[in-house]
């Protein structure tokens, strides 16, 4: 045989298995791992070794087993509830309309005219070009608004 | 190589599960000369086995009440050490140097190695350390994956079946990636066969 074939790489191979590390070192792997161990645990933060030791103590509990899943189901169901009361409690929000005043604020000072009345800070903006008030104007019946008392039943005093 | 029993390891695994830390002690007495080996042959450096060993059964321990037992803790404990080897060797790329020249000193006694090396021409023709130190180069030319099916193959003696468990591949994989691995292997040595001063 002159070549190596695949059952002699095989049994050279596995001479490799007595490659050993140094004497004692399995003797002392376990030390060293418990020593590991303590230094990774010294160098964690306060609140993460608080953390580790109460999530050991809810496992110690059987947390798990206890959220089973009827638990889970009524959790779940229990938020929905909560988050559907919530939905129909809340104000609906106030459904008024925001009329433009029937007579637009703008027309004492752009049609010439000034009055009393008409607000003096009164401008048109480039936001609301001035043909749209007209066709507006032109598109709805005018609209008037009169001066009216609340109405009541009771009498009036007079003397 | 014997493949230690699954159930002594469950119960070992719900005890350390249950908080008793003694049991997983118990693993990693277990299971350090076994992963030594896996390891080693992998990177071929003692201090990086043995910062990795202790990596793996410190992860291990962290992720352990996360082991559902879907396989045995033997797949799974290999798992991990094949995967933070491998890991380990990407990172470390190709700067490594060779510490295998250490054969333990009662390899000269074993049955095997006189039936290795007083049948075997080749074997015979060369100095056993040489060629075990090629054999060595030789493994290290070898691409990670490749090694790594070699070494659980060949050395730890593990089945296909159970190599394709453990690297999450499937058996032919396993077969091809041998297949390959072999045939590197046999032209390194034939050369040295060819060339032995070299």
């Amino acid at each position: 045989m002159d070549e190596f074939d695949n059952n002699e790489i095989g049994r050279l191979l596995r001479l490799k298995r007595y490659e050993q590390p140094p004497p004692g070192y399995f003797e002392n792997f376990l030390h060293e791992f418990h020593r590991r161990q303590r230094d990774e645990l010294l160098r964690q933060p306060l609140w993460k070794i608080a953390l580790g030791r109460a999530h050991d103590f809810m496992m110690s509990l059987n947390v798990a087993r206890i959220a089973s899943y009827p638990v889970a189901v009524t959790a779940v169901l229990l938020c929905a509830a909560v988050i559907s009361l919530k939905v129909y409690q809340t104000t609906p929000a106030p459904n008024v309309a925001r009329l433009s005043p029937a007579v637009p604020v703008q027309q004492a000072a752009t049609e010439g005219g000034w009055s009393l009345a008409a607000p003096v800070s009164t401008r048109i903006t480039v936001s609301q070009p001035r043909t749209h008030l007209s066709t507006h104007r032109a598109a709805t019946p005018p609209r008037y608004v009169l001066d009216s008392m609340p109405v009541s039943y009771e009498s009036s005093l007079r003397f | 190589m014997e493949q230690p029993r699954t159930d002594e390891d469950q119960q070992l695994v719900a005890r350390t599960q249950d908080g008793n830390a003694g049991a997983f002690d118990q693993l990693v007495v277990k299971y350090t000369p076994r992963l030594y080996g896996l390891v080693y042959n992998m990177t071929s450096n003692h201090e990086d086995t043995n910062d990795l060993l202790q990596d793996i059964f410190s992860k291990a321990y962290k992720s352990i009440r996360g082991f559902r037992g879907k396989s045995s803790f033997y797949t799974w404990i290999h798992s991990i050490a094949v995967n933070m080897t491998l890991n380990f060797l990407k990172k470390r790329g190709r700067r490594f140097h060779l510490s295998l020249d250490d054969v333990d000193a009662s390899i000269q006694n074993d049955k095997e190695f006189l039936e290795v090396t007083q049948t075997s021409s080749p074997v015979r023709e060369a100095d056993l350390s040489e060629l075990q130190r090629r054999l060595n180069e030789a493994m290290m030319k070898l691409s990670d994956e490749h090694r790594a099916v070699v070494t659980m193959f060949h050395i730890q003696g593990m089945p296909h079946a159970e190599i394709s468990k453990i690297l999450n591949v499937s058996e032919g994989t396993v077969r091809s990636r041998l297949f390959y691995a072999n045939r590197q292997l046999q032209n390194y040595l034939d050369e040295f066969r060819k060339n032995p001063v070299t």
